[in-house]
């Protein structure tokens, strides 16, 4: 599932902090008296309280140069590199360095009997937090700003919503301000206001989310929900509101997962499906072309981190090719020393193929590990776009899903309109008559297993940024590609197609509800009561026997 | 859908034995010498690894004739045999716990793995040999009748039919590695401490089993010989090669597919029973989809459609895979497959090839394919 | 009354119509020949007599009202109604004899079995054959099997597909000899066949069938006369 950013509906988010902008969000420039507020953090417990809160009061407003002077001084303080001497304060490089700058004037000074000021528990807690809003405001760095909303996070009630308002119009990185967004929803959702709660309680429902559920539900334990009658009010329509966007959201995300899924199952089936609706021929060693395929990608992507690590991350797209080559010239390798030998004994050609399958997986073992394998996820599969809820588009599955629907257009473009896919069809329908036309039908079972065989090693390259990669891997795809080759019917792509998505959705749509056996199980037994009625799968044509 | 079909015999008995029994004095011989090894076992009491290696070699063959009856003299490949085998293993490995904790009242692994006070109710009963073995054999003709039902009945054959009996051990497998089907999820059930009331471990029960499995070898190959020599036999031979003309001629085929195939389905299960005392374990890996595959190479390599091939095949393939799996348990998978290919294209009557001296690969032969 | 009745038969492949409405009737003691060019359906019609491919509409009915179309290929060869194959269709590893058996059919009591196993051996001349694999016989002597696979179950209707196709003028002078022993009179012969000197030394009459309809029916010397059958075989 989706990591780091995007637990948020941009749409919602937006809305909210619209709402939320009842006050500019800009700064209309509040002076900050740096001399005054360094002897006040020179002074006793709560006139550092005092001074440290009327701050965050006005950090919203005030100058970034003053802000970030703030937290500089803030920061001293806490590292014990705050020294007061008289009615003004000195920073020091270190705790205890005899020369330090006027905190107030930037000037040097010597430190020579300054006192550094004691902090309280609570002062220190108060400190610390308005250090770390300081940070947040002005720290050029991303991990430096993320640190201080850490920081703010914990004593969120003390910190005004303005202050986490300027932050977020002010934040530049994408998943830093979801943070903040989040932060700030939280800060309002326990606020002390009423009304401003319950602002706060639509603004979280426009933007739904198992978070946003479980932080409504959360509100269900305030006494307010005994006392409040609007409140309450409130907090059921939002609850409901988000419960029924995010089963929506879940939904989607559902058959998303089953679309991508299927979309493997096409490509590991639609080979299958032309080879044997051409030879007759169970390949048992699909799962291996897939396997091969995915290790090809794994070597381009290490000779490219050797060769051009400036195109590592192009990797994928430069495996295609090399993966289809891989496991098309592997396929007709096996075709011509074996398979060929074997036509017209299709359970004997099984039996060599799933001969190989262990000769592939146990090759592949000893030569390169049965560990999992590990691939640099480039940008363009890492992530992905928030649409509704928690349904996230991620890249990595609409990767596969469009590498699916190109291989889907290839696959007939060149099945009806090439030389070659003309004499699949011919070879397929009759194979005598096709002889009898000067079809040199060996040659075409040759190029079409080596051409069924390539579509699995693509498989191996769309399913690398989703599934582990390791020696015995096609073992997981083989059954349910050969449910797909029956349910759909032989040597039609159509029929291949309908039914991977068939099977591919019941997989991911059954799981959830009753776990992943039951899916294959009522996967398996409603193909066995469909082949009842339709034996020869969705879309065979009926022929004369 | 095939009215009333009498399967009884009714043609008179072939006067001589067809082409596909020119292995019958073989197999006459591999009887005379399963129940000359019995006997051995029993009488010169040879080192207790070996007597179990036995045993577990004429559980394989059992196995191997029983798919045999189906591959070899009905044309059906089935490559979820495990599934039978396992479900015998299964109720085998449940009756043994029962009734050892019946008898020591030291709970079962598996009660405390699942946190049981008792064992639960469908295990009642289980403590009765003659109960388990009818509940196994039941269950593995129930659930095959049930499938081969849905399959004939629509003509579901050939790799069709082997790749959806693939699904169906795969998705056992799948299941049986579940904890909460209460059969020892991905640790399967071990444990076995009594037989009959009888101690286990000791070397007399090690012989007594496998002396047992080998009788019931050879009663299992006395009987399938019987079966396909008989008219039933040579209907089943007619059926594996053209089934379609078969019925025009007014015969169901789909009872006589479904008759078979359940009975070697017993035979399976048979087996299963006679394994697990001998390996003292059961786990969902005897369903994994390879295992039932193997048992298919099983065959082939021996010789399908003669029920010397598969129990030659079955010993052949396990010894070499014992001796192997411990000496060089790297080269095995290598060496399996490299077997299987010089089989499928070089041998294609299995071993018994050799011995008939029949050494003509197919790609020495000139010519188009052969039927 | 008629041995086999068919009518308003119609199978349909796809969108291709094989047989169209096609209404047919073979009285008892018949030799009837349907003849047509390639694709009009003659074939077609003896799956569907056979229960092999099930119609779109129509019935099939044998003479005492048995509606074939709703009935399993087993069933209909019980019911009397047995077929002799375009290709030949014997059972390569069993004996001659065991593929008369298997011809008996299931519900064929041992005593009759015996007479009619040595009847069929002797009226197909293969009683020197009786105990070889039917995979070691020659062509003819497969075709000459089958049909003595058909008589042995003594059927009501009997249907020959092509019985002479690729047999030499031998061959298919004493394949016209042993149909000429077929015949009964409570027995409706249905052969389908290009050769049409065979057909006119073995059939009664002629159905001549094209693009899945009755085109002509009659007596084989009219056919040649008549002006349709002349286009559609000369394609005039």
């Amino acid at each position: 599932m989706v990591e780091g950013p995007g637990r948020f509906g941009l749409a919602g988010l937006l809305v909210w902090i619209a709402s939320l902008v009842v006050q500019p969000a800009l700064a209309t420039a509040a002076p900050l008296d740096r001399g005054a507020f360094a002897a006040a953090l020179c002074g006793d417990g709560a006139a550092q309280t005092r001074s440290v809160e009327s701050f965050l009061g006005i950090a919203s407003e005030a100058e970034t140069s003053d802000v970030a002077w703030a937290g500089t001084a803030l920061r001293a303080l806490l590292d014990r590199r705050f020294a007061c001497l008289g009615e003004t304060a000195l920073l020091l490089d270190r705790a205890g360095a005899a020369e330090g700058v006027d905190a107030a004037t930037g000037a040097a000074r010597p430190a020579a009997g300054g006192r550094s000021p004691v902090l309280g528990l609570r002062q220190r807690a108060l400190v610390e937090t308005a250090s770390g809003a300081a940070v947040l405001l002005t720290a050029p760095g991303v991990e430096a700003r993320r640190t201080g909303l850490a920081t703010l996070e914990r004593r969120i009630a003390a910190v005004p919503e303005a202050l986490l308002l300027r932050a977020a119009s002010a934040e530049t990185d994408p998943g830093l301000r979801l943070s903040l967004a989040a932060v700030a929803q939280s800060a309002a959702l326990s606020s002390a206001d009423p009304a401003r709660r319950l602002a706060a309680i639509r603004a979280v429902s426009e933007a739904p989310s198992g978070a946003a559920r479980s932080r409504l539900s959360a509100l269900k334990a305030d006494p307010a929900y005994g006392t409040d009658p609007a409140f309450r009010a409130t907090l059921d329509a939002a609850l409901a509101r988000v419960e029924r966007a995010v089963s929506i959201g879940d939904g989607l995300a559902v058959l998303y997962n089953g679309l991508s899924f299927a979309s493997i199952l096409f490509m590991a089936a639609a080979g299958l499906a032309i080879i044997f609706g051409l030879m007759g021929v169970i390949n048992l060693a699909q799962g291996e072309f897939i396997m091969i395929g995915a290790y090809a990608t794994y070597g381009v992507q290490e000779a490219l981190r050797r060769l051009a690590p400036a195109w590592l991350d192009s990797y994928l797209l430069v495996a295609i090719p090399v993966a289809f080559l891989a496991s098309a010239g592997v396929g007709i390798a096996i075709e011509a020393l074996i398979l060929r030998h074997l036509y017209r004994r299709p359970l004997m050609s099984l039996l060599a193929t799933w001969a190989v399958s262990l000769f592939l997986i146990n090759g592949v073992r000893v030569a390169v590990g049965s560990q999992n394998l590990q691939f640099s996820m480039p940008s363009y599969v890492s992530g992905g776009v928030p649409l509704y809820a928690d349904f996230v588009v991620t890249w990595n599955r609409l990767f596969a899903i469009a590498f699916a629907a190109v291989t889907l257009v290839l696959t007939l473009v060149i099945l009806k309109r090439t030389p070659l896919g003309l004499d699949i069809r011919a070879v397929t329908q009759n194979r005598d008559m096709a002889a009898c036309l000067g079809i040199r039908t060996r040659r075409v079972d040759r190029l079409a297993f080596g051409f069924g065989s390539g579509l699995a090693g693509l498989a191996g390259v769309a399913l690398c940024p989703i599934y582990s990669v390791n020696p015995g891997m096609g073992a997981n795809f083989i059954v349910d590609s050969f449910m797909v080759v029956v349910l759909g019917g032989v040597g039609t792509v159509v029929g291949t197609l309908v039914a991977a998505l068939g099977i591919g959705g019941a997989n991911v749509l059954i799981e959830p509800l009753y776990g992943a056996v039951a899916a294959k199980v009522i996967v398996l037994a409603g193909i066995i009561l469909f082949l009842q009625r339709r034996p020869e799968g969705l879309f065979a044509v009926r022929r004369r026997r | 859908m095939s009215g009333a079909v009498d399967l009884s015999p009714r043609i008179p008995a072939a006067r001589r034995i067809g082409p596909v029994f020119g292995g019958d004095l073989l197999l006459a011989g591999l009887v005379g010498l399963i129940l000359a090894s019995a006997l051995g076992l029993v009488l010169l009491q040879p080192a207790p690894y070996l007597v179990n290696m036995i045993g577990q070699l004429a559980a394989f063959a059992i196995l191997a004739v029983s798919l045999d009856l189906v591959w070899g003299y009905l044309g059906i490949l089935s490559l979820g045999h495990g599934l039978f085998f396992a479900i015998g293993g299964y109720v085998c490995a449940m009756h043994l716990l029962a009734h050892a904790y019946a008898v020591t009242g030291r709970a079962p692994d598996l009660m405390q793995f699942m946190g049981w006070k008792s064992l639960p109710a469908y295990w009642t009963g289980l403590t009765s040999a003659p109960y388990a073995l009818a509940l196994a054999l039941g269950l593995a003709v129930a659930v095959a009748f049930a499938f081969g039902l849905a399959s004939f009945r629509s003509r579901v054959n050939g790799v069709y039919f082997s790749i959806i009996s693939q699904a169906l051990v795969y998705v056992a497998m799948l299941l049986m590695f579940r904890n909460d089907t209460g059969l020892g999820g991905n640790n399967g059930m071990t444990g076995f401490d009594v037989l009959f009331g009888w101690p286990m471990g000791t070397p007399g029960i090690a012989t007594g089993l496998a002396v047992a499995t080998l009788v019931a070898l050879a009663g299992v190959l006395a009987g399938a010989r019987a079966l396909v020599a008989s008219p039933l036999g040579r209907r089943m031979l007619a059926c594996r090669d053209d089934e379609a003309r078969l019925r025009t001629l007014g015969y169901g085929t789909t009872r006589l597919k479904l008759g078979i195939w359940c009975l070697s389905a017993a035979i399976a299960a048979l087996a299963g029973i006679l394994y697990v005392p001998q390996v003292g374990i059961i786990n969902p890996r005897v369903l994994s989809p390879d295992l039932s595959i193997e048992i298919a190479v099983w065959v082939a390599i021996g010789g399908m459609g003669r029920l010397s091939g598969a129990v030659i095949g079955a010993v052949a393939v396990n010894a070499l895979k014992f001796w192997l799996s411990a000496a060089l348990p790297e080269a095995w998978p290598f060496i399996l497959s490299g077997l299987v290919l010089a089989v499928v294209l070089g041998l294609p009557n299995g071993l018994l090839d050799l011995a008939t001296l029949r050494l003509k690969p197919t790609w020495l032969r000139r010519g188009g394919p052969r039927p | 009354m008629s041995a086999l009745v068919i009518d308003g038969l119609t199978v349909v492949f796809g969108a291709f119509r094989a047989l169209d409405g096609l209404s047919l009737a073979v009285d008892p003691g018949e030799v009837r020949a349907v003849i047509g060019p390639n694709g009009a359906g003659k074939t077609t019609l003896l799956d569907a007599i056979t229960g092999i491919t099930r119609p779109k509409s129509g019935r099939i009915h044998l003479g005492d009202g048995l509606d074939l179309t709703k009935r399993s290929e087993a069933e209909i060869a019980r019911a009397g109604v047995r077929r002799k194959f375009q290709k030949p269709s014997v059972f390569p590893a069993l004996t001659v004899r065991e593929n008369l058996s298997l011809g008996c059919g299931p519900g064929c009591p041992a005593a009759t079995r015996s007479a009619r196993l040595a009847a069929a051996l002797s009226e197909t001349g293969l009683e020197g054959r009786a105990d070889v694999p039917a995979g070691a016989l020659a062509h003819g002597e497969k075709q000459w099997l089958e049909i003595g696979m058909v008589l042995a179950s003594e059927p009501r209707v009997i249907l020959l597909d092509e019985p002479v196709a690729g047999l030499s003028d031998a061959e298919t002078a004493r394949t016209a000899e042993i149909i000429g022993t077929l015949r009964r009179p409570d027995r409706a012969i249905l052969v389908i066949e290009h050769d049409m000197a065979f057909v006119e030394a073995v059939a009664d009459r002629v159905t001549v069938l094209h693009e899945g309809r009755t085109l002509f029916e009659g007596g084989m010397a009219q056919a040649r006369a008549d002006a349709r059958v002349i286009e559609v075989f000369l394609g005039r």
